[in-house]
């Protein structure tokens, strides 16, 4: 499985993509704290994108930041302009709720609802449209199908979400995030807490949700970088030190730094 | 000769330990058995079919378990959306504000307060101007004794919801009224319902507040315009009295209502230990 997964990520073609995201400038602060420091960075449509990087070098810190998550938290502050479809998201005056409809984020821990499986699909939905039964129940199931859930839980969609596995709540969660029909999907370390298997399931469907989303991951695991991404942004100390095509920041990288990294000699 | 110190020491501090165990629950266990002793002697099914009598007679406390009920369900109807609501705003809303902080450290000297002061602050506000004790003022008072309590236990169960859950809900795009109704409250159900439920342990006891409010009614009275008989004040003022009668009456009212807050503690741990499944 891991092997077409990369020889997937081989064939991929990399043609010069229309950008979805572009990062300006962006410099944030935890407090006093400079997280990321002057970073650019255009983030292409209908592509994997991943962010590598040692812990604590700002790669969740620019999740963060895109779907503006941290304002929960008053002492964190981001400066620049993150621009999504030619306009800059961080302007205080951007909706909130329209930035996170179109920006799904799914996290590190999975973060099922207590409450059943049909309810935690449905809870964002409900919130943006006006279904019909009908309706909601086929958007349940194609948004189930999608996160390659379906079949797993198409006879318990009334169980409780906390009796899934591991993987399987990852895939709730995700589940719940393309219900409402996003544009981007941000990815922060989905696996890190998952077995090998679960984690091939989810790779799986990254490379299949990648044609209809702008996907953005964040991982600390090399090769699941070099399976799933088209492009890979490699950071340091809160620096964008180098992007560029996965396979080129893998086998041929410009910076020793990156090289270094890449190899297991730090971080 | 060092293992010999150390094992002497543990002895020493086991001793000392058990022994102020036995101290402790000898009080508990007596204060108990005496209730039930007493208690079971004086029990008999007239007790839930009869008025408080006059001195001398036989009689039930059919009248002041009506009105201990109308007041505490009364106070929970008051202080329960208040103290919840309260509680929200200083978990979620203001989190970070001084103002909450400030509204949190006098929630704490509310909860504090000796209820023998919340009595005669109803008795101020509501009874003197009325004119006349009544079981609203009596629930008022039981209210205010509830609303600290569901303050802190909402505002304590809802910090414990652990961020990365309000994270997820908020990355979803909701407003913060729709995540805390939605997702919130129900990780946070069993320490709230706890909450409650011991708040309400709590008002069934409470004489102090009602002395000055509800005061006490011989008779049958649903009007809560109108003093209230309630438990607390019934065993109070029957267990001064020199009746033999109304000292049966006082012990049996006090198994009752033991027998009641015990039970309702063992909802509370059922609660509790469902919520940390």
């Amino acid at each position: 499985m891991i092997e077409v997964l990369e020889r997937r990520a081989r064939e991929a073609k990399v043609p010069a993509l229309p950008t979805k995201i572009d990062v300006r400038r962006l410099n944030f602060f935890y407090g006093k704290m400079r997280a990321l420091n002057e970073v650019n960075l255009a983030v292409p449509a209908n592509a994997v994108t991943a962010i590598i990087g040692a812990s604590g070098c700002g790669k969740s810190t620019l999740l963060r930041a895109i779907n503006r998550i941290f304002e929960l938290y008053p002492d964190q502050r981001a400066e620049g302009e993150i621009v999504i479809d030619g306009r800059n998201v961080l302007d205080p005056r951007y909706s909130l709720s329209i930035l996170r409809r179109c920006v799904g984020m799914v996290f590190q821990k999975p973060t099922p609802f207590a409450t059943t499986i049909r309810k935690n699909v449905a809870f964002a939905l409900s919130y943006y449209e006006r279904l019909g039964k009908r309706e909601l129940a086929d958007r349940i199931e194609d948004a189930l199908r999608q996160a390659a859930l379906w079949d797993e839980v198409k006879d318990k969609l009334d169980a409780s979400a906390l009796s899934l596995s591991g993987g399987q709540q990852q895939r709730l969660c995700i589940a719940r995030t393309l219900a409402v029909r996003p544009e981007i999907i941000l990815l922060d370390e989905p696996t890190s807490a998952l077995d090998p298997i679960s984690t091939a399931k989810i790779e799986e469907l990254i490379h299949e949700l990648r044609e209809q989303f702008t996907i953005v991951i964040v991982t600390h695991n090399m090769q699941q970088a070099a399976r799933v991404s088209q492009r890979t942004a490699f950071f340091h100390m809160g620096e964008l030190v180098e992007v560029g095509d996965t396979s080129q920041i893998f086998t041929n990288p410009s910076v020793p730094r990156t090289q270094d990294y890449i190899t297991g000699r730090f971080g | 000769m060092i293992v010999l110190r150390r094992k002497l020491a543990d002895l020493i501090a086991l001793v000392f330990a058990a022994a102020a165990t036995l101290f402790g629950l000898t009080w508990l266990v007596w204060i108990l058995w005496t209730t039930f002793v007493e208690g079971a002697a004086a029990l008999s099914p007239s007790l839930f079919t009869e008025m408080t009598p006059p001195p001398g007679a036989n009689g039930g406390l059919l009248n002041a378990f009506y009105g201990s009920a109308v007041m505490v369900m009364l106070a929970l109807a008051i202080g329960t959306p208040l103290g919840i609501a309260a509680g929200t705003y200083l978990a979620e809303h203001g989190r970070h504000s001084r103002l909450a902080a400030a509204v949190g450290f006098i929630n704490d000297i509310l909860l504090s307060a000796p209820s023998i002061v919340i009595g005669l602050f109803v008795y101020e506000l509501v009874v003197r101007p009325s004119g006349h004790f009544s079981g609203f003022a009596g629930a008022l008072a039981l209210a205010i004794i509830l609303l600290p309590i569901v303050v802190r236990t909402t505002d304590e169960a809802l910090r414990l919801v652990p961020n990365q859950m309000r994270e997820a809900a908020f990355a979803l795009g909701l407003p913060v009224w729709r995540v805390t109704s939605r997702i919130l409250y129900k990780a946070a159900m069993s320490g709230i319902v706890t909450g409650v439920l011991l708040g309400l342990a709590r008002m069934a006891g409470e004489t102090a507040p009602l002395l000055f409010t509800a005061l006490n009614n011989q008779f049958w009275s649903a009007n809560i315009n109108q003093p209230l008989a309630n438990v607390p004040v019934v065993i109070f003022q029957y267990a001064m009295s020199p009746y033999d009668e109304w000292h049966s009456l006082a012990w049996a009212g006090a198994l009752i209502l033991t027998i009641f807050v015990l039970g309702l503690n063992l909802v509370v741990r059922f609660f509790a230990r469902r919520g940390n499944k």
